[in-house]
């Protein structure tokens, strides 16, 4: 639930970057965390393996600025893709304020995307939240692949985007698409607040 | 040192922590690891990624309770060469809460956990109800968000 401190005029919001392993998630926070003056952003930490696989998660804090007179934090975190974590996820899923879910362009993924996004929706009905409620947007990553190996934007909207939410092609290793993502979920967020939902609404 | 309280009723229990137990860094945080209060960081940066490190903590070891058919765990405690960490979580009328507390040699592990279980007690006594609240942003927030994502990204 975003947090808002009206004495000091700040409020902080955490978004989480979900999706299937080797997706892009962490990619997503690297290509972020390379682009933003350092005296807008923390250290980027991230819990992997020593094969670079993230663990538990990354997690990468980034001032805004000044929207509509507040101080604006954000708290970006990737959960770790991985089927046999969702222990993790779930944890870190806790008290989202908005969800981007990264999604694999790359044909023989779509499976993965699918169980993916079933998963989400099922861990956060878990955790007592409408998912319908919840800020969320798709981005469809890897589209600089060769085309024969992937999707196109239009055939992933077909069978992934079943709550007609709004997406972003992306080829996050380049950056292509990240700083678009990014605001998409960042204003879905701030319109809660502008409408005065403070979080997703439970169930 | 600074102190930052974004829930004003957290304040004085908190100044009253610090006093006592000689602590010097401590933050109050939601079991999403977003800040309440806080004593002793500079940054916001660097705040928010020890409450998110500490948040996980709580989270990954109250699971690990619970495999193990334990309802939960007590507060945890680290000892480092110079430092050591108290990490302990309480349940009040505003909802769980999580309290990090790092200490130096100047005091011990077992005041820090005394003075904590009266911080604790403070915080239910202190603590008001979560409430919803009126909107927070006004309607035409996005040209703010559209300037600032662009001077972030230098674009």
């Amino acid at each position: 639930m975003s947090l808002v401190n009206f004495t000091t005029r700040e409020i902080t919001c955490k978004i989480v970057y979900y999706g299937p392993g080797r997706s892009g998630k962490t990619t997503n926070l690297q290509y972020v965390y390379s682009q933003v003056p350092s005296d807008r952003k923390g250290r980027m930490v991230s819990l992997a393996t020593q094969t670079d696989r993230t663990l538990f998660f990354d997690f990468l804090p980034l001032d805004l600025g000044t929207i509509s007179g507040f101080a604006t934090k954000f708290q970006l975190y990737t959960v770790p893709g991985q089927v046999y974590y969702n222990a993790t996820r779930k944890l870190v899923l806790q008290g989202a304020d908005g969800v981007v879910f990264v999604a694999d362009s790359q044909v023989r993924q779509l499976d993965e995307n699918i169980e993916s996004l079933q998963n989400l929706q099922v861990n956060i009905l878990e955790q007592g939240v409408d998912a319908r409620t919840l800020p969320m947007v798709l981005q469809f990553n890897k589209q600089d692949l060769p085309r024969e190996l992937i999707l196109s934007p239009e055939e992933l909207d077909e069978a992934l985007n079943f709550r007609s939410l709004r997406t972003f092609p992306a080829d996050a290793l380049h950056g292509v698409g990240v700083f678009e993502t990014l605001k998409g979920v960042a204003a879905d967020v701030l319109r809660r607040l502008s409408q005065g939902g403070m979080g997703a609404r439970r169930v | 040192m600074t102190t930052t309280v974004v829930e004003p009723w957290a304040e004085q229990p908190l100044l009253r922590y610090v006093t006592e137990s000689s602590a010097r860094l401590v933050v109050l945080m939601t079991p999403a690891g977003q800040v309440l209060a806080q004593h002793g960081f500079a940054r916001a940066v660097d705040l928010m990624a020890a409450s998110a490190l500490g948040a996980a903590i709580m989270a990954a070891s109250g699971a690990l309770a619970q495999q193990i058919g334990e309802r939960t765990f007590g507060a945890l405690f680290h000892a480092g060469e110079r430092h050591g960490i108290h990490l302990a979580a309480c349940s009040t009328p505003r909802g769980a809460l999580i309290v990090l507390t790092v200490f130096g040699k100047e005091t011990s592990i077992g005041l820090v956990d005394l003075f904590y279980d009266e911080f604790a007690a403070a915080l239910r006594r202190a603590a008001p109800a979560d409430q919803l609240r009126e909107p927070v942003l006004a309607e035409d927030f996005e040209a703010d968000l559209n300037r600032s994502l662009a001077t972030l990204f230098q674009r």
